[in-house]
């Protein structure tokens, strides 16, 4: 028969394991760096088994520890500001990949019969997961956290705003500045490796 | 009868309307708007495609075994 504490464990590591995937892929866009994300991911689990009295059984544990992640994340981040890459500031309008996409087919520039959406999806499923990472990473701090938050994690702009501590208004103008961003990036990256229909690097 | 909203107006909602997070009133307009623009619902839909295959590319990293023994040997000692 398992001990109070050897129980506690178990039903920790039980709740810990199926998340874990998804909170040290999260971790890696944040502190971009594999080294680090592990330190990071280790560090929460501590925290959150500590903690685990607080934890309300029957609530969403994976949202309870991501915000434990988070924090950790949050803290370190205020002793090591690391430099962003420089952006440019100019506005990038939404669905870029699309608008791109349509402007070849209107040069005429691709193969008949394709349109926009099949070059701008085409083109995306040629990118590598590695490439993405890379790109997420590439952007300033605040959109990359607000980025790796929405395509890792299913939470809301409520549920980001309460992780970062900003406010609503905030998150949604990062999250679509962030994509906008990113699909900027993702579409160079493409032309880059000629993997855009119709346009050679 | 004519939709509530134009082209431009639709597509700058595309953000909210994606992320769930536009007002009933608004969402309802930018619904009657797809129904009726063949081009505008086919471009929210390559839209919502890109978002999700992003999503389904960044989804494929697995937690070091590594790591995992780590944070068990480290909760075993607590």
């Amino acid at each position: 028969m398992l001990s109070p504490v050897d129980d506690a464990r178990a039903t920790f590591e039980g709740l810990l394991a199926p998340v874990l995937d998804r909170a040290y892929a999260t971790a890696r866009r944040l502190t971009r760096n594999d080294a680090d994300a592990e330190d990071l991911v280790q560090e929460a689990a501590l925290l959150a088994y500590r903690g685990f009295k607080t934890f309300r059984h029957g609530s969403n544990f994976a949202a309870w520890f991501l915000r434990i992640l988070m924090n950790a994340f949050l803290s370190s981040r205020r002793k090591h500001r690391a430099e962003d890459a420089a952006v440019s500031l100019d506005d990038v309008p939404n669905a870029y990949m699309q608008r791109q996409a349509h402007e070849l087919v209107r040069g005429d520039a691709v193969p008949d019969g394709l349109g926009g959406g099949d070059v701008a999806l085409g083109t995306l499923d040629k990118l590598e997961r590695e490439q993405i990472e890379a790109a997420i990473d590439r952007l300033p701090e605040e959109f990359r956290v607000a980025s790796a938050l929405y395509f890792l994690q299913d939470l809301s702009y409520q549920d980001i705003a309460g992780m970062l501590g900003i406010p609503i208004g905030t998150v949604r103008s990062r999250l679509h500045r962030g994509r906008a961003l990113l699909q900027q990036a993702l579409w160079q990256v493409a032309l880059d490796n000629g993997l855009v229909p119709g346009k050679q690097p | 009868m004519k939709p509530r909203l134009s082209c431009a107006e639709t597509f700058r909602h595309l953000d909210d309307y994606l992320d769930r997070e536009l007002a009933a009133a608004d969402t309802e307009a930018v619904e009657e708007h797809l129904q009726a623009c063949a081009d505008c619902s086919g471009e929210f839909a390559v839209e919502r495609e890109l978002l999700e295959r992003i999503r389904a590319k960044l989804a494929g990293v697995k937690v070091p075994d590594t790591l995992r023994a780590r944070i068990a040997a480290l909760l075993a000692r607590e």
